[in-house]
């Protein structure tokens, strides 16, 4: 990945954030390129979830900076984020259970006839879309409450995928999956970086780090406190980065 | 899941976007209403020789059409998972002004439009004070149920007061076309708009799903402050309607009428199968719950039953449908698990 700037596609700096006395994130930088695949990791707690949901516009930061392609953004609502080709998917899924598939796919984005939701367009491209990506579900009609874990899963991955989306958010995108779905999700990530999009993946699983990442930045008590090309690690290494055990680590973290 | 982007076969996708059958779309609650109302009606028109006169249905038609009229929009406001307990003092209020409007020598048409506009109006406070204050719809409508009766009550001083029969309002009251008074029509429309909003629009999507799991809706990007604000609205425009329709009806307005109306539109909308904890609405079963409640009411009339016994029945029949509803579940499930066993 060259550091040409026209290719950073998202830089973070100095983000915090605060939920009354709680700083869930106290200043994390974070740069993302065009067709860069980006591993964040993190202890739980860490404010990993905290910080997308800050991109993607769910919640608004307090202090710090978001620069997407160069320009200073600041996103009032998920709307903006959108707008900047921002696409998520967030570790709860954010999904409805009372609404159909297809009504979830197109949620916000209805496809429309008149001042109507054109219900036979959006099946027609809802089956589309979970037919392309192979999504295992029997009918866009199904409510979402009665899909399986794993289904639902996938469906908010193609949600998130359908925006054709510059910037990917996946937060713990295969939590729920069965071992070919994880293998389909990760087949997806390397596909999606090659066409130029930038991928964050948030996952504990860290050997699939190992298979598609490029860079990971790590972060710890709402700090980013390392950020490290994937060839200059191994697993004990990274492991030590989220922990913080190693004692030349140590020294860079913050005092209480 | 692959991110292949060769066609998938046309066959699997039309597979996927099939519509379902009737069976497995339609609200079994609402289905199991339909039949105890049927039977209510089977009943009473066995044991009264004038409750399927037309004279009768269509005074059924008009007793229905307020309760309808704000049921429609209350199951809006249910479905998104809000409440609204101050229609019964909109209703109230919107009567008792217009009467009073009208003594002042206001035009009918003005106010008319002024009664709109009181009504919507109160459902914005009502509207404002839960999506912008964040405080919840139950406590908000509660104050405002006491606070707007209380404005109709100090300005009129508790007396109903009149409308000139020859006004064009009192003439609404008294207007029909077809056999059907103009509250009966008008709560037609009222269904009529209300089944395509919910079931056809955007908007309608929102309200499903600001009930269902609001902050999902709100992170896919719809602003759902302004959802649970126009639900709000709705239901206040309603009980306005409702107000006017009722003021027209009876050729006076007082600050006393509908009370206790929230409680019975309620009780329609969740008969209906509408939940309400939010997220499920259904305009049809909101027809037929107030239709149930209606003819219950009317029916017991016409047998001669004293009036008391009105509502204990409906209260036993809400409770003894909810209960049934809620059994009915798990016999659905059962049953369309053998249908679908394959
Ligand atoms: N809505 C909220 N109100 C108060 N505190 C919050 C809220 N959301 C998150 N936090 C706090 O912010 C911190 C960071 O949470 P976050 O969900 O970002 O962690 P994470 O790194 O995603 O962890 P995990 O790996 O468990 O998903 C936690 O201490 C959490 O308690
Ligand atoms: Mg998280």
């Amino acid at each position: 990945m060259a550091g040409e700037t026209e290719d950073l596609l998202v830089e973070l700096k100095g983000i915090t954030k605060s939920y009354g006395p709680v700083q869930s994130l106290r200043g994390v930088d974070l740069t993302l390129r065009r067709g860069e695949v980006l591993g964040l990791v993190g202890d739980n707690g860490a404010g990993k979830s905290t910080l997308m949901k800050v991109l993607a516009g769910a919640v608004q930061h307090g202090g710090g900076e978001i620069r997407v392609h160069g320009r200073p953004v600041r996103f009032a609502n998920p709307a903006d984020a959108q707008a900047e080709k921002i696409g998520i998917v967030y570790q709860d899924l954010a999904l409805c259970d009372t609404i159909d598939v297809a009504g979830n796919l197109f949620l916000g984005r209805e496809p429309r006839k008149g001042p109507f939701i054109d219900r036979r367009t959006m099946h027609e491209q809802a089956a589309q879309i979970l037919s392309d990506l192979h999504v295992k579900v029997s009918s866009t009609h199904q409510e979402i409450g009665t899909l399986s874990g794993g289904q639902r899963q996938t469906v908010a991955i193609a949600r998130a995928v359908s925006f054709k989306p510059d910037v990917l958010i996946l937060d713990e995108p295969t939590a729920a999956l069965a071992v070919a779905e994880v293998e389909s999700v990760l087949r997806l990530i390397t596909d999606v970086a090659a066409r130029g999009v930038g991928v964050i993946l948030i996952t504990h699983r860290l050997q699939d780090l190992f298979r598609v990442c490029d860079r990971i930045t790590v972060m710890y008590e709402g700090q980013s406190v390392d950020d490290v090309p994937i060839d200059q690690l191994d697993i004990e290494k990274l492991v030590a980065l989220i922990t913080r055990s190693e004692p030349q680590k140590a020294q860079k973290e913050v005092s209480p | 899941m692959t991110a292949t982007t060769a066609p998938a076969s046309t066959e699997t996708t039309r597979q996927l976007a099939r519509q379902q059958s009737w069976w497995e779309r339609s609200n079994k609650a609402t289905m199991v209403m339909a039949g105890v109302t049927a039977a209510v009606c089977v009943f009473f028109a066995l044991a009264s020789d004038t409750f399927l006169t037309f004279a009768n249905v269509s005074n059924l038609a008009t007793q229905v059409a307020p309760v309808l009229i704000v049921a429609v929009a209350m199951t809006f406001v249910i479905t998104a998972g809000q409440i609204d307990l101050s229609v019964g003092s909109i209703i109230a209020f919107v009567s008792a002004v217009s009467a009073q409007l009208l003594a002042a020598g206001w035009d009918s048409s003005i106010v008319l439009i002024a009664g709109l506009v009181m009504g919507a109006g109160w459902g914005m406070v009502n509207g404002w004070f839960t999506a912008y204050a964040g405080i919840p719809a139950f406590i908000v409508t509660l104050a405002t149920l006491s606070v707007i009766r209380g404005i109709a009550l100090l300005t009129t001083q508790g007396f109903s007061v009149p409308i000139d029969f020859d006004t064009f309002f009192a003439q609404l009251g008294s207007a029909r076309w077809l056999g059907l008074s103009s509250s009966a029509w008008i709560a037609l429309v009222v269904v009529v708009l209300g089944l395509v909003v919910l079931h056809r629009t955007p908007f309608g999507q929102y309200v499903i799903g600001t009930g269902a799991a609001e902050e999902s809706v709100r992170r896919a990007g719809v602003n759902v402050r302004r959802v649970k604000l126009m639900a709000l609205t709705l239901s206040g425009l309603a009980a306005g309607i409702a107000g006017i329709l009722v003021a027209a009806r009876l050729g006076s307005g007082s600050a006393n009428s509908a009370q206790g109306f929230e409680l019975t539109v309620i009780a329609a909308v969740v008969l209906g199968g509408t939940s309400l904890f939010g997220g499920r609405g259904t305009v049809v079963g909101t027809l037929i719950g107030a239709i149930l409640i209606t003819v219950i009411a009317n029916g017991l009339t016409l047998v001669g039953v004293s009036p008391f016994l009105t509502p204990i029945i409906t209260g036993t029949v809400l409770l003894a449908v909810i209960w049934v509803n809620l059994r009915g579940k798990d016999i659905g499930q059962a049953l369309r698990s053998l249908v679908a066993g394959r």
